[in-house]
C-alpha cells in the first residue's frame, strides 16, 4: 500500500494530464482546470514545508549536537523566524501594511520598513555577492587549469577567445567583422552541436517522465516503507 | 564622493564586503552572512507562499464558507509534514505523486512537439532554407543550414554508443567532436562574460550606490 | 645560456604557475574597478537576435500587450535587471499595455517590483498629463507570482484572472481596467521571459507550442549558447544574451525613446558596465595565455 497508492496516483494523473492536452471536451477541460488551479496549487504550496522543514531540522540538530560552527545556526533560525513574522504579519505591500505595522502595531515606529526593505538590502546583496565570487574562481581556474593540450582543447580555447573578444566593443574596434564571426559561431556550429546534444537530453527527459508515469522509475519514492 | 546616508545601504554594503572577505579565506563574517541569507530567504518564501497562494486560494474561500472541499486538498498537502514523522513518513509520497504525475503527463506531449519535432523541422534543409531574409542572402543561409544539418548528424553520431565507432562512423564522430568543442568554447566564452558581469554588478553598487563615486 | 640562467628562468615560470590565487583576485578586482571609475566611450552595436526582439516588440499591433516574465533571482541581477528595466521603458515609451509576472520563483518578486517602481517613477516624475503618466492597473499590471508553473502557463491561455485572482499588491485583478483587454495569450503580442535558468524553455513548451504565443528571452550568458537552437527554429522570436545583450537592447531602446521625444538621460547599467567588461575579458584572456605558456615551458623543461 505504501508504494502502490502513490504509483497508482502517478499513473492515473499522468495519463489524465496527457489526455487533457488532446481532448477538448468540456468535462475533461473542467476537471483539468480544477486540477491545475486548485489541487496542484494548494498541494504544491505545502511543498515549501519540505524545504523549510529540512533547514530547521538541520540547524536544530547542529545546535543540539554542538556541531562545528553551531552558533551560526542560531543566526539562520532566528532570522528565519523574524523575517517570516515580519512578512506574515507585516504584509507585502508597504501601502497596505499588515497588523504589525498598522497604527497600534509594534512595528509602526519602524517607518519605511517592510519585506521589500529586507529583500533589497539583505537578500539581494548577499545572493548577488555570493555569485560574484564565481568571477574570481573562474579567473583562477582559467589561469591554473585550462590547458590547450590537444586539438579539441585548442578548438575550445580558440572559440572561447573569439566569443570573449567579439562580445565586447573592443573586438569590433580591433577587427571589424569579429562580432559577426562570434555570432556566426553561435548561430551555426554551436547551434548544430547544442541541437545534437539537446535531442539526447530531450528524449531522455521524455523517457524519464514516461518511466515515472508507468512506475518503472521509482527513485522519487525514496527509501523506507515497502 | 557622495557617500550614502541611508543606513540600509550601509547594511547592504557591509554584507557585500562580508561575503567578499571569503576571497581572502573563510572567516566568521562570511559564515554569518551565509547563514543570514538562508534564514531571511526562507522567511521571505514563507511570506509569499502564505499571502499569495494559501490566502487567496484556500483560506479566503474556505473562511467565507465557499469551496469547503478545498479543506480535503489542503489535508493532502499537509501530508508533506509527515516527512518529519518517521512512522508515517511514507505518506509524503502522496502529495508528491499528485504533483509529479500530473506534471509528467502534461510535459510529455508538449515536449515531444517543442523539443523534438520542431527542432527536427528546423534541422531539415528545404527550399525555404535558401530564401533571402533580413538575416542575409539566400545562398548563404542555405549553406549555413546545410552545415547545421551535418553538424547535428555528426554530433548525434558522436553520442551513438550502440555500435563500435569504426568505419564510416569514426570520421563522422570525429567531425562531431569538433562541433561539440566549438559549442563548448562558445559556452565557456559566454560564461566568462556572465561571471564577470556579476562582479561588475556588485562593484557598481559599492562604488556607486554606497560610496557615490559613479555617476 | 648558462645553467645558472636556465635555473633562474625555470624558477620564474614555476613561480608564475604557483602564484597565490589572491594575486589573481587583486588583478580581477582592479581591471573591473579602474574602467568603472574612468570609463571609455562605448556605443554597443545590436546583433541580430537583439535587433529581432526589439523590432518585434516595436512593430507588433497596437492592441497587443507586452508581457514580461521576470524569472531571475538576485544572483543574476547584474546581467538581467538592465534587460527588465529596458523592456519596461520600451513598453511604456511606445504606449503598450504591460503585464509583469514571476513564473519561476518567489525570489524574483522583489526584483520585478523594484524594476516597475523605478521605471514608472522615471515616467511619472516627468509627466505633465495623464497621457504621459504610467498608472498601475491601467497601463500596467503586476500579477505577482503563483505556483506551480504548469498551472500558470496553461491557465494564462484561458483566463488570467483565474490564475491570478489578486495582483502583487493584493488588488482583485478582475477590478483592474487593464484586464479587460488582457484576458489571455490572444491579447499578448509577445512574452519576454528574462531568466537565469532554463525557464524560457517552459514558455516555449507550453505557451508557444500549445497557444502559439510569441516568446522572446533575456538570459544569463551562461546559458545563452544553449538557447541558440531555439532561436534558429523560430521558437524564440529574439534573444538578449547576458550583459552584452542588455547593453545592445538598452542602446536600441534609448534611440527609440529619443525618436519619440523622451530625451532623458537615464542610467543604463548594461552599457555602463561595458568598459569593465572589456578590460576583464582581456585579463582573463591574458590569464589563459600566460597560464598556458608557463605550463608548456615548465613541462618541456621537466621532460
Amino acid at each position: 500500500m505504501k508504494r502502490r497508492i502513490p504509483l497508482i496516483l502517478v499513473l492515473v494523473l499522468g495519463i489524465f494530464a496527457a489526455i487533457a492536452f488532446v481532448v477538448p471536451h468540456p468535462s475533461v477541460r473542467g476537471v483539468d482546470d480544477v486540477m491545475r488551479n486548485d489541487v496542484l496549487r494548494i498541494i504544491g504550496a505545502f511543498s515549501l514545508v519540505l524545504g523549510v522543514g529540512s533547514i530547521i531540522r538541520h540547524h536544530y540538530m547542529k545546535i543540539k549536537r554542538k556541531a562545528e560552527h553551531w552558533p551560526y545556526s542560531w543566526v539562520t533560525l532566528s532570522t528565519l523566524v523574524v523575517s517570516a513574522i515580519l512578512g506574515l504579519f507585516g504584509g507585502i505591500d508597504p501601502n497596505a501594511p499588515g497588523v504589525l505595522f498598522r497604527a497600534g502595531g509594534v512595528g509602526q515606529f519602524l517607518s519605511n520598513f517592510h519585506m521589500q526593505t529586507l529583500y533589497d538590502n539583505i537578500m539581494v546583496p548577499l545572493a548577488a555577492t555570493m555569485f560574484a565570487l564565481l568571477a574570481f574562481f573562474m579567473a583562477s581556474a582559467a589561469y591554473r587549469a585550462f590547458r590547450a593540450r590537444n586539438l579539441e582543447a585548442t578548438l575550445l580555447l580558440v572559440a572561447a577567445f573569439v566569443l570573449m573578444l567579439g562580445a565586447v566593443p573592443l573586438g569590433r574596434m580591433l577587427i571589424k567583422p569579429l562580432p559577426a564571426f562570434a555570432e556566426w559561431i553561435l548561430t551555426v556550429p554551436n547551434t548544430a552541436a547544442k541541437r545534437g546534444i539537446m535531442f539526447g537530453v530531450g528524449l531522455g527527459t521524455i523517457a524519464t517522465s514516461l518511466k515515472i508515469i508507468l512506475g518503472i522509475e521509482r527513485g522519487w519514492l525514496g527509501g523506507g516503507g515497502s | 564622493m557622495n557617500v550614502a546616508a541611508d543606513p540600509w545601504v550601509w547594511v547592504a554594503a557591509i554584507l557585500t564586503l562580508a561575503v567578499f572577505s571569503f576571497l581572502y579565506r573563510e572567516n566568521p563574517f562570511y559564515r554569518f552572512a551565509e547563514h543570514l541569507f538562508v534564514g531571511v530567504s526562507n522567511g521571505y518564501a514563507i511570506t509569499f507562499y502564505f499571502h499569495r497562494i494559501l490566502m487567496p486560494y484556500l483560506i479566503e474561500p474556505v473562511s467565507h464558507g465557499r469551496d469547503l472541499w478545498l479543506i480535503a486538498i489542503a489535508m493532502v498537502g499537509m501530508l508533506y509534514f509527515t516527512r518529519f514523522i518517521p512512522k508515517v513518513s511514507w505518506l509524503v509520497r502522496i502529495p508528491i505523486a499528485v504533483v509529479l504525475g500530473y506534471s509528467s503527463g502534461a510535459y510529455i506531449p508538449r515536449a515531444i512537439d517543442a523539443q523534438i519535432l520542431q527542432q527536427l523541422r528546423a534541422t531539415i534543409v528545404t527550399r525555404s532554407s535558401f530564401a533571402t531574409t533580413l538575416a542575409g542572402p539566400g545562398w548563404q543561409l542555405g549553406v549555413w543550414s546545410i552545415i547545421i544539418a551535418l553538424g547535428v548528424i555528426a554530433t548525434v553520431t558522436y553520442f551513438f554508443f550502440s555500435a563500435e565507432q569504426k568505419g564510416i562512423l569514426k570520421p563522422i564522430s570525429r567531425i562531431g567532436i569538433i562541433f561539440i568543442m566549438v559549442g563548448f568554447g562558445a559556452s565557456f566564452g559566454y560564461t566568462v562574460m556572465a561571471r564577470i558581469s556579476l562582479f561588475i554588478g556588485r562593484l557598481q553598487f559599492l562604488l556607486g550606490d554606497w560610496l557615490g563615486l559613479l555617476r | 645560456m648558462t645553467p645558472q640562467t636556465g635555473r633562474e628562468k625555470r624558477g620564474f615560470w614555476d613561480r608564475l604557475l604557483l602564484v597565490d590565487r589572491r594575486w589573481l583576485y587583486v588583478v580581477i578586482w582592479l581591471v573591473v574597478m579602474v574602467p568603472m571609475l574612468f570609463p571609455f566611450d562605448i556605443k554597443p552595436e545590436a546583433m541580430p537576435p537583439v535587433r529581432k526582439l526589439f523590432e518585434y516588440i516595436d512593430s507588433m499591433p497596437e492592441d497587443k500587450s507586452l508581457v514580461i516574465s521576470v524569472d531571475y533571482t538576485p544572483d543574476t541581477r547584474p546581467e538581467l535587471h538592465p534587460m527588465a528595466i529596458a523592456a519596461l521603458r520600451h513598453g511604456f515609451a511606445t504606449k503598450r499595455r504591460v503585464g509583469v509576472l514571476c513564473l519561476n520563483t518567489v525570489m524574483s518578486l522583489g526584483l520585478a517590483e523594484g524594476a516597475l517602481r523605478q521605471v514608472s517613477e522615471e515616467f511619472n516624475s516627468r509627466a505633465t498629463t495623464r497621457e504621459d503618466s504610467i498608472i498601475n492597473g491601467e497601463d500596467y499590471v503586476f500579477w505577482g507570482w503563483s505556483y506551480p508553473i504548469i498551472t500558470v502557463l496553461l491557465g494564462m491561455g484561458e483566463r488570467i484572472t483565474r490564475v491570478f485572482p489578486v495582483d502583487y499588491y493584493g488588488h482583485r485583478t478582475e477590478s483592474l481596467p487593464i484586464m479587460a483587454s488582457l484576458k489571455n495569450y490572444d491579447d499578448m503580442g509577445i512574452v519576454v521571459c528574462i531568466a537565469g535558468s532554463s525557464i524560457p524553455l517552459s514558455w516555449v513548451n507550453y505557451a508557444h507550442t500549445q497557444f502559439g504565443c510569441q516568446i522572446g528571452c533575456g538570459i544569463t550568458a551562461v546559458s545563452a549558447a544553449d538557447f541558440y537552437p531555439y532561436l534558429n527554429s523560430g521558437q524564440f522570436t529574439g534573444m538578449l544574451a547576458g550583459m552584452k545583450g542588455a547593453a545592445e537592447y538598452e542602446e536600441l531602446v534609448s534611440e527609440k525613446m529619443v525618436e519619440l521625444g523622451y530625451e532623458w538621460d537615464l542610467p543604463r547599467k548594461g552599457t555602463e558596465a561595458m568598459s569593465s567588461q572589456t578590460a576583464a575579458h582581456l585579463a582573463i584572456m591574458a590569464f589563459l595565455i600566460i597560464g598556458n605558456i608557463a605550463f608548456f615551458i615548465t613541462r618541456r623543461r621537466k621532460q
